[in-house]
């Protein structure tokens, strides 16, 4: 559905094979690009480092969620036996880190995993009901036998021509084909 | 932490009352008044059987490894493996000869205080002379490694069969006998750690002391095998070809894992003592929190658990060598600290007391031990040569595209 309002959302290439694929997001990445991606039907073993993927940060996400956690168990203890409504229980003291642990850690695993799964929703954008891949209908068989790399138009060093050129002669894609929002 | 605080602090309304408090710490009375002079053979023997308890551990480490390798018919391990059975083969018969001077200081009343009670005057012996009694301990101790000790050279021999002919009839065979033997081993370390260090006290109950020290002990072997293996893996040495960065990186995980669950057995055993707060079981932890003994206890909760947690958080560290490295001998320390805090509070009750012995036994057993691996590993070849899985083992690496810099260079 081209119209003349519409703009393009990025140029997706397409390949046969895996090593193709393999060799071609090598170059992309050599080439400097930043906003692409690889679509494969089945993960291709070093295909991270093909792309030059750095480390996920959704960890730094889920540190932050067990710290808060392991905290906050802690201080609701602390708060509800010690200093809200203070009760001896089992000739035990009102508060100590001791029996304050097992909660504690319970909420570090609890925010921990909250941290992971939004963390990586947050970094991914989700949720997101549409992705103008989904458009089109060669796209459709990257679930099946194709390999697809599309750059997307907001990479900074995106040209519609200049990038068509790059991905049909350099990474020799076998169909080139302009993706619109 | 906050037992003694526990049992002084609220007094009338607690469980364990000032006197129950007195109660608690009485069988470490027996030895308040006495001194334990650093030349006495009370104490060679203590810091004699300290040095066993942590090499015993690198043995029994090694063979629920090679179980465990064995019962997951796991790939990635098998080009390490005849690292661990080689280690876990030391058992028979050299842990074993070793094990006899504790028999030997046991009998002449060094170490096992109840030895020498008859348990018609101790209510706690009495129900445990089953297997505490001196008969007992002079038979299973060296039974059970010898057991322990023949599981492992089976399947060390079997092993070693199969470089020569190739058969997986071999791995089948292991894969059955370490099906049974996991029982075994779970059932005869746990009696290997009661008799030998946990009956020094042998009012003391604990459930989950078998388990405690199995994890320290994996904890302790997985980090030796790392150290190793990467030793062994550098140009030049036996296991170049056959072991990756991958497999480092499964090692430095697993040994994380049991950072976890090392603090979690021991903090699980502190805690339901704590919480149940009976006299039998408290006077344990009551002796370790006395004098430096309760430092002793928080370079554990520390040194062991949260120093080696909050490094091992990161993924990119399990590769890095320049703190591998520091973290693994730092790790040896603090396994040897663990076992000392098990044995030591009995004649020192006053605190840590170290002697020369320690450093002696400790360096001593283990260069020897080191000393007795390296001749046995090299009789036989250094990885299993044709092992149905070692071909898992060596692809199971990533495939590595060329960094960016080779690559342009190429076009």
């Amino acid at each position: 559905m081209s119209s003349n309002l519409s703009k393009p959302y990025g140029l997706l290439a397409e390949f046969h094979t895996a090593a193709d694929i393999f060799e071609a997001a090598m170059r992309c990445r050599d080439a400097g690009f930043t906003k692409w991606d690889v679509y494969t039907p089945f993960p291709i073993h070093g295909m991270d480092e093909a792309m030059g993927l750095r480390k996920s940060p959704v960890g730094w996400f889920t540190f932050c969620g067990g710290f808060t956690g392991f905290f906050t168990g802690m201080t609701m203890i602390w708060y509800m036996n010690q200093f809200d409504y203070p009760l001896v229980v089992g000739g035990k003291p009102l508060f100590t880190p001791l029996f304050a642990f097992p909660v504690s850690y319970e909420m570090t695993i609890l925010l921990s995993a909250f941290g992971t799964l939004f963390g990586m929703f947050f970094l991914n954008q989700l949720p997101r009901f549409h992705n103008p891949l989904f458009k089109n209908d060669r796209f459709k068989k990257s679930t099946d036998d194709r390999f697809f790399i599309c750059i997307e138009a907001g990479d900074p060093r995106f040209g519609l021509e200049k990038t068509r050129a790059f991905l049909t002669e350099e990474c020799h894609a076998s169909v080139v084909e302009s993706v619109e929002d | 932490m906050a037992l003694a605080a526990v049992a002084s602090s609220v007094g009338a309304l607690s469980v364990l009352g000032a006197d129950a408090g007195h109660a608690a710490s009485a069988p470490a009375a027996d030895h308040a008044h006495e001194h334990v002079s650093a030349f006495s053979l009370k104490q060679v023997a203590h810091s004699y059987l300290t040095a066993y308890m942590f090499c015993l551990s690198l043995c029994v480490g090694s063979l629920f490894f090679t179980l465990a390798h064995h019962l997951f018919d796991a790939g990635w391990s098998a080009s390490i493996r005849r690292v661990t059975e080689t280690l876990a083969s030391l058992l028979h018969p050299w842990m074993l000869i070793l094990s006899l001077p504790i028999i030997g200081f046991a009998w002449t009343g060094n170490l096992h205080a109840w030895f020498r009670i008859d348990p018609a005057t101790d209510h706690a012996l009495d129900v445990k002379k089953v297997l505490f009694n001196p008969k007992a301990f002079t038979v299973m101790v060296p039974l059970l490694i010898f057991l322990l000790g023949s599981m492992a050279r089976s399947i060390r021999a079997w092993s070693v069969a199969q470089d020569k002919d190739g058969a997986a009839l071999w791995t089948t065979k292991s894969r059955k006998l370490a099906a049974g033997g996991i029982f075994f081993f779970a059932i005869g370390t746990t009696l290997l750690c009661f008799l030998l260090m946990k009956s020094l006290q042998h009012q003391f109950f604990s459930t989950m002391y078998g388990v405690y020290y199995f994890a320290g002990s994996v904890w302790t072997t997985l980090i030796t095998l790392y150290l190793l293996t990467m030793w062994l893996a550098q140009p030049g040495r036996p296991l170049e070809k056959v072991y990756f960065k991958r497999q480092q990186q499964d090692l430095g995980v697993l040994f994380f894992a049991f950072t976890v669950f090392y603090a979690y057995i021991h903090f699980s055993q502190y805690f339901l003592i704590w919480n149940a707060a009976i006299p039998e079981e408290t006077f344990w932890y009551v002796l370790r929190e006395v004098g430096s003994w309760k430092w002793v206890g928080m370079t554990i909760l520390f040194g062991h658990f949260f120093v080696p947690f909050l490094i091992l958080l990161n993924q990119d560290i399990k590769r890095n060598l320049a703190v591998m490295v520091p973290v693994g001998l730092w790790s040896w320390l603090m396994h040897y600290i663990d076992v000392t805090y098990n044995v030591m509070p009995v004649i020192h009750p006053e605190g840590l007391h170290l002697t020369l012995w320690d450093p002696l036994f400790w360096f001593g057993m283990s260069a020897l031990l080191g000393r007795l691996f390296w001749s046995e590993y090299r009789k036989n070849p250094p990885y299993p040569l044709k092992d149905p899985r070692l071909l898992e083992a060596i692809v199971h690496h990533e495939v590595s595209a060329p960094a960016a810099s080779a690559a342009s260079a190429a076009h």
